[in-house]
């Protein structure tokens, strides 16, 4: 009896995947191999990107440290403050659909389209906010002072992709068992107690995937910063995926760009996963 | 032609495994497998439904051979000890569901369908829904579905333990009708378990099986009866047989500081050191008796175990009242020697109240 | 104590609406404006601060040659895109997670964990990694600026979700069902298509879901991949941000691009209540 039936059920998807993709990444490759830009053309100059991209360009690894602050102050506060408001809907709460869905929606929302708006918002003259803060005496300069642009993105990030973690993290809790629960509730537990002693070590797996996989999408954040700031002002909200999209679409310097997209590529997966342990072995060691 | 397995071998993980498996199943009857968890029990079904592979040996029904053919086109049915059913469907088109892939004409579904629920008591429920019923319920829909194909070989992977035991009892009971007005007479029944008592009360062919390995073949009464070795004495009996390492003395048996008589069955053996076994049943309450004392006592349906220990010796014994007593009392026990046991050092089967021997 | 939680609680949940509604609020209010509404100052409540105008909301109609914004047609292509590229994803997602949840694939080192990273990790790669050599690719084959071409490339973004869902789906669908399936005569394709399929209507409502949610939001390969032919509506809304219009016409655009997924948020409060997402996650 053969088992054939089993790749015809994997392979349509691998293959539509891998050909689709194939082409690009072997590109990519390439590409990173070579000096393409305005003046030449698919040349190869070897390793010369990467040399260049790990000796001489401070601006790339300024941008991975800036991503990686901005993804994870972002993705930390969306995972406490998407915690707190899962947990606060989650039993029997007054308007508790109303608030459900409420807090669903600002993820529901292109973000491009949400930013176009959150720039009119966040205007210093003609903004909403600064003109509330006028009255107090202070009118910050969120689109353009280095510190708080950042600031600015991280609120506008916040705002946007919480409500992802509230429903994974939602999800979870609705699907907790009772009986943890019920011993706690017989011995006593205050809520407190109750909280750090089962609901969170219960919530850990759950906590861990939600977390990796919002750190897999926060470190693509482009859209935001494109549309508030575009990386300013300076460089101070410039991501790697923003620097990379300069080099390679502004500046046309293609090779360059494909070298950095590949080290980005192989960094990401590689911190990726070990963030992913530690978070197993911080969380789990139960 | 019959159902024949040659070394039939398949390695999952270490410890779950079959072993050289071979067995020749006639048509027409009902085979028992009894063994303990991981002995391979469902191993050995699914491989002979044909959701399993083995690594080597051959399958033959009919003489065509089994492997080649997949499961699809088997004709087997198959009942899990988890209630499987299709959650999507109600109860009737849950039994009609094999009917209907095998394009029989709507008139004969329904016929059958209500036949089938007619044998398994549950006329009235065909449009239920599944998650509507009682797991007793939904086992018996289980083996409506499995009935009604009218399969050759019908698979039962200890169908009843996951039911309380006034419901096993019951269903226990039925089955034995079921199989006889449900099938056709040349159908072969496979029905696993870990209980000895659910296999002597089918009374079909019994197969004990242990870590993979067929450790005797034979009718429930011989397997009762003449247990091969003390592994087959373990798992054929529940409390397991009590086994005491003892000696022949002038005419009596020895083990710790207690003599019994020797009774005749037992007079014959060779070796003066022995493996003495008596069944939990087999040891009484009496006045007159050896004095243990309670170790713990369980209370077990209508039964009271009683684990006793008098220096090194440890017996159980089951009392068919229930009765209180607490650790560390003393109670006096006596051993009903005509129905003992004798196994020799390596664990074969010496001599048995019933005239078996191994050796 | 429980008073002082309880207060926290609403008092927490209250400040975050507040949050959440307040970009809404503040485009709705700016929609209705006009030139002359801003000369004063920033202002708020329509009929109090400033004569309300439906200028921002009319231009959405008048087609561009009368000075109109027109997001019909994007609207409309966006709605395509995403919904095709969602089908075709969940199609194919879905056969090739169901393999991956039952079958064992060993290709040399290569197991089934690694098959379902390698989908997975696809959304690891930040657009502009692909985006270059796609932006080549289709420009090959004739496919730049075109509805199939973004359909191709939203495949690969989509497909990974649909993956990752009905992988862990399907793990919790009982294997024996399948098993009981094939015993009753089925070969896995019917097997599949009778039995597993209609047990798994919530992990694809789901998976769909997603899908169209991140299919829908896409700006980058948007952007980069059509220019005039195609326009998405992401793209269509950024443009005007760049360009002169008014911040009406932009605020009225945007709050109508942004309405169709709130009905989404409903369906999927629905499900969560139900319990049917708790899968999702490993």
């Amino acid at each position: 009896m053969n088992f054939k039936h089993k790749y015809v059920f994997l392979f349509p998807g691998l293959f539509v995947l891998i050909g689709i993709l194939i082409f690009p990444i072997i590109f990519v490759v390439r590409l990173s191999l070579s000096g393409w830009n305005s003046y030449n053309g698919l040349n190869f100059i070897g390793l010369e990107n990467y040399v260049r991209l790990f000796t001489d360009d401070p601006r790339f690894w300024e941008s991975f440290f800036r991503l990686s602050f901005l993804s994870v102050t972002t993705v930390v506060l969306q995972y406490v403050i998407g915690f707190a408001l899962a947990h606060m809907v989650w039993k029997e709460i007054k308007f508790q659909r109303f608030f459900r869905v409420l807090f669903l929606i600002p993820m529901m929302t292109t973000p491009v389209i949400m930013t176009v708006i959150w720039r009119t918002f966040f205007h210093e003259s003609l903004g909403p906010v600064n003109d509330i803060l006028g009255n107090f005496g202070f009118a910050p300069k969120w689109l353009t002072d280095p510190t708080l642009a950042k600031f600015t993105v991280i609120i506008v990030e916040v705002w946007q992709w919480t409500p992802f973690m509230f429903l994974l993290l939602l999800a979870g809790l609705l699907s907790l068992p009772k009986e943890p629960f019920l011993a706690a509730a017989i011995d006593g537990a205050s809520p407190v107690r109750k909280f750090i002693y089962v609901t969170f070590p219960l919530m850990a797996p759950i906590s861990i995937g939600a977390i990796i996989i919002r750190l897999i999408e926060a470190s693509k954040i482009m859209d935001t910063v494109y549309v508030l700031t575009s990386g300013g002002p300076g460089t101070s909200t410039e991501t790697s995926s923003f620097y990379i999209f300069i080099k390679g679409l502004r500046e046309f310097q293609m090779g360059y760009a494909a070298s950095m997209s590949f080290t980005y590529l192989i960094i990401m997966i590689i911190s990726l996963t070990v963030i992913a342990k530690v978070l197993t072995k911080l969380l789990l060691k139960d | 032609m019959n159902l024949v397995g040659e070394n039939l071998s398949y390695k999952l993980t270490e410890e779950l495994q079959l072993r050289k498996i071979s067995f020749n199943f006639e048509k027409g009857k009902l085979y028992t497998i009894l063994g303990r968890t991981l002995s391979g029990k469902t191993t050995l079904l699914k491989t002979i439904a044909g959701l399993l592979m083995p690594d080597s040996g051959t399958i033959k029904f009919e003489g065509k051979n089994f492997l080649e053919i997949p499961v699809w086109e088997r004709n087997i049915a198959m009942v899990y000890q988890q209630f499987i059913n299709y959650p999507h469907l109600n109860v009737f088109e849950n039994i009609a569901f094999p009917l209907k892939q095998r394009g029989l004409d709507p008139q004969k579904i329904n016929e059958e369908v209500f036949n089938s629920l007619k044998l398994v008591g549950l006329e009235g429920y065909e449009k239920r829904k599944i998650q509507e019923l009682s797991g007793g319920q939904q086992q018996r829909v289980s083996v409506a579905r499995s009935l009604v194909k009218n399969a050759k070989i019908l698979l039962l992977d200890e169908p009843l333990v996951n039911l309380d035991y006034k419901l096993r009892e019951q269903l226990r009971e039925e089955f034995k009708n079921i199989f006889i007005n449900g099938l056709s007479e040349e159908s072969i029944v496979i029905f696993s378990t870990t209980d000895p008592r659910e296999a002597m009360e089918l009374n079909g062919e019994v197969i004990v099986l242990d870590e993979g390995k067929v450790l005797q073949v034979g009718a429930a009464k011989e397997i009762f009866e003449n247990p091969k070795n003390l592994k087959v004495a373990a798992i054929s009996n529940d409390p397991p047989m009590n086994i005491l390492k003892a000696d022949i003395d002038s005419n009596k048996i020895k083990f710790e500081d207690i003599e019994i008589d020797i009774p005749d069955h037992l007079s014959k053996i060779k070796d003066k050191n022995f493996n003495f076994g008596i069944r939990a049943s087999d040891v009484e309450l009496n006045d007159n008796g050896f004095e243990f004392e309670v170790e713990l006592a369980e209370i077990s349906g209508s039964e009271t175990l009683l684990h006793l220990t008098r220096g090194n010796a440890k017996i159980i014994t089951s009392i068919e009242e229930v009765m209180d007593f607490k650790i560390r009392d003393k109670v006096k026990i006596n051993f009903k020697s005509n129905k003992a046991y004798a196994f020799d050092e390596t664990g074969n089967l010496a001599s048995s109240p019933f005239g078996g021997s191994s050796v | 104590m429980g008073k002082l939680y309880t207060f926290l609680k609403y008092f927490f949940i209250t400040i975050w609406t507040v949050f959440v509604v307040a970009p809404f609020l503040w485009a709705l209010t700016t929609s209705f404006k006009d030139f002359n509404s801003v000369n004063g100052g920033v202002t708020y409540i329509p009929w109090v601060d400033f004569e309300p105008n439906l200028e921002g909301w009319r231009v959405l109609i008048k087609s561009p040659a009368q000075g109109g914004v027109d997001i019909v047609e994007p609207y409309f292509n966006s709605l395509f895109v995403t919904c095709t590229a969602s089908l075709i994803s969940i199609i194919l997602g879905t056969l090739s997670a169901y393999a991956l949840s039952r079958y064992t694939f060993k290709a040399g080192p290569i197991k089934n964990n690694d098959i379902t990273f390698f989908f997975i990790s696809q959304r690891i790669m930040p657009p502009i990694v692909l985006s270059i050599p796609f932006f080549l690719f289709l420009g090959a084959v004739n496919l730049l600026d075109s509805l199939i071409g973004l359909i191709v490339v939203y495949i690969v973004l989509l497909m990974p979700i649909a993956v990752w869902i009905m992988v862990d789906f399907f793990n919790k669908v009982p294997r024996e069902i399948d098993e009981t399936a094939l015993i009753d005569g089925c070969n896995p394709y019917q097997a599949f298509f009778k039995v597993v399929l209609p047990n798994s209507i919530p992990g694809l409502i789901v998976a769909g879901m997603f899908c169209i949610i991140f299919g829908w939001i896409d700006f980058f390969f948007a952007f980069i991949l059509t220019f005039t032919e195609v326009q998405l509506l992401p793209v269509k809304i950024v443009a005007l941000n760049s360009s002169i219009t008014p911040w009406w016409s932009l605020s009225a655009s945007a709050l109508v691009s942004v309405a169709p997924l709130i009905v989404v948020a409903f369906i999927v409060e629905r499900y969560l209540s139900k319990g049917n997402l708790s899968g999702a996650i490993k």
